[in-house]
């Protein structure tokens, strides 16, 4: 007889659903009720694909090792490492966060996550012009519109509408009628044909049209035909439904902050909330990808004061991005080594960045193979946080959701926070 | 992309770009034909796939090591590489081969 576990939160996009239904039986999960499809694929196939054994790189291919001599030699790496780099961080539980911290102030390494390839230019903004926050149960409950901007969640996080736009809320009894919504992007995404209104930017302009709604917000009379392929007439017509608006919410994505005019685009955004909070009530999210870089940024903020980019080489931490964010770091050629936790650089990151990757040791902790593992000069697998192991991670929200263990995982493999515990305990005897 | 980095769906995920109708009737190519998607940063071979909703002019190739082979890298002092958007001239190619990850990575 299998057993059901209630209430398990899925560990895959910044929603961290906390609705899911676990079957497990026979030590096997068998069904995940409730969960998309990413996230039945995520539950389904955890056993696929696993790195097996620690292994340490011998020419060409890699040898399996115990954990101990696997650990050792990070611990060699990171002793003899000039100007080391720790990254990833975003796809792992907020324990393992506190662990690489510590490994990072006690070898002066750089912390970097990767928020810095997603959302870094959200937090500029918000830097720039302060934090809108709220919750994303007052969006069910409360917002009368809806803007998705540069974010296609019907795709990227596929349960975002039904779990808070679809459903009605205290104060939206029928959301079909009560509630719009609306998309802004360069092309019709898949959220787009379910919107009530699709609004076509150009290529780059997002900065263009949020700066001329927030001019029309004001009352501003602007002396041009179309802004960023939007007819003028068509602006004023979105901002003057913004401003009647009961409660709007702008959910912001990639397609904003990775654009031209990245943190600028934030930045408009963020004065367009501000402007639009004269007349009623407005909040912005951005839709954070990873199940944990929100719990990313969180963690580094609350032990260094900065949420990326943040160097430990002089002793203290230090914050500048385009300085020491991972990108830019591998771009100079600066590191020397790179301790990569669940992330995959080698598949995300532009060419000159893997091809340094490649030319120094990489210690890559993470349950599965990936492109970045093939390459490692040591890896070492782990648990899968909320399906092998416990652990915190943080909602798109802000909000912290404790993830459940189902399963133990496989034989002798431990989790991510153990894993770069011992390699501390190690680092700090050899170091004194 | 649960099923794995080094799987055949990885591949056929990432190695495409898609297309408008238009753009496939000027390149006089087929859905499938491979595709070279060249910027400033150089050039790349991908299959081509219609997009029905899209338009000409834009064109789409996702996240994964096909697109960083023609991605900027400079972050303009914020960390971020311009993942969305790149100027980009596109080719029929169909007499050439999509390589294989492994291939790419050499
Ligand atoms: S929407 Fe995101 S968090 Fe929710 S079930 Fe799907 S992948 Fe998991």
């Amino acid at each position: 007889m299998g057993i059901s576990i209630p209430d398990v939160v899925c560990p895959f996009c910044g929603c961290l659903c906390d609705d899911l239904i676990i079957h497990v039986d026979n030590g096997r999960i068998i069904k995940n009720e409730h969960g998309c499809a990413i996230s039945k694929s995520k539950f389904l196939h955890h056993l696929d694909d696993r790195l097996e054994h620690p292994e340490i790189r011998d020419g060409d291919s890699h040898q399996t090792v115990e954990l101990k001599t696997a650990i050792s030699h990070c611990v060699d790496l990171l002793k003899n490492a000039r100007r080391p780099l720790i990254y990833g961080l975003s796809s792992v539980e907020n324990d393992a966060h506190r662990e690489a911290y510590k490994i990072a102030d006690l070898v002066g390494a750089i912390v970097d996550n990767t928020s810095s390839v997603c959302h870094g230019p959200t937090i500029l903004g918000t830097q720039e012009s302060g934090e809108a926050a709220g919750s994303l149960a007052e969006v069910k409950n409360r917002a009368d519109l809806v803007i998705y901007w540069g974010s296609n969640p019907q795709f990227a996080h596929p349960r975002h509408i039904s779990r808070f736009v679809k459903p009605p809320g205290e104060f939206i009894h029928d959301p079909r009628t009560d509630r719009e919504v609306w998309v802004f992007d360069i092309r019709k995404s898949i959220t787009a044909t379910l919107a009530d209104r699709f609004v076509k930017v150009e290529p780059g302009r997002d900065l263009e049209v949020l700066s001329a709604l927030r001019a029309l917000v004001r009352g501003h009379e602007i002396d041009v035909s179309e802004v960023g392929g939007v007819p003028i007439d068509t602006i004023r017509e979105l901002a003057e439904r913004m401003k009647s608006a009961k409660y709007g919410i702008l959910f912001f994505g990639l397609g904003l902050t990775q654009s031209h005019g990245r943190h600028h685009n934030v930045d408009a955004a963020i004065r367009l909330v501000q402007d639009l909070n004269s007349y009623t009530k407005w909040n912005m999210m951005s839709m954070r990808g990873h199940y944990n870089v929100a719990g990313a940024n969180k963690t580094l903020t609350w032990t260094t004061g900065y949420p990326f980019a943040v160097d430990f080489s002089r002793g203290f931490p230090r914050y500048q991005p385009g300085e020491y964010t991972a990108v830019d770091l591998l771009r100079r050629g600066e590191v020397d080594v790179l301790l990569n936790i669940g992330a995959d650089p080698v598949a995300h990151f532009p060419k000159v960045a893997v091809s340094h990757i490649r030319k120094i040791p990489v210690i890559n902790i993470d349950p599965k193979r990936n492109l970045t593992s093939l390459f490692a000069e040591v890896n070492i697998p782990t648990a899968i946080a909320g399906i092998e192991c416990d652990g915190a991670a943080v909602r798109m929200d802000g909000l912290p959701l404790y993830l459940k263990k189902v399963m133990n995982p496989p034989e002798g493999i431990i989790p991510d926070r153990e894993v770069l515990q011992m390699i501390y305990e190690q680092l700090e005897e050899v170091m004194q | 992309m649960e099923v794995g980095k080094l799987s055949p769906e990885y591949f056929e995920a990432v190695a495409v770009c898609e297309l408008d109708k238009t753009t496939f009737s000027v390149l006089d190519i087929e859905e499938g034909d491979p595709v070279r998607v060249e910027t400033i940063e150089g050039s790349v071979i991908v299959r081509s796939k219609l997009d029905r909703r899209a338009e000409p002019g834009v064109a789409f190739i996702p996240c994964g090591p096909y697109a960083n082979m023609i991605m900027n890298a400079d972050t303009e002092m914020t960390g971020m590489p311009r993942f969305k958007e790149m100027e980009a001239i596109i080719f029929a190619a169909k007499d050439e081969t999509i390589l294989s990850i492994e291939e790419l990575m050499e």
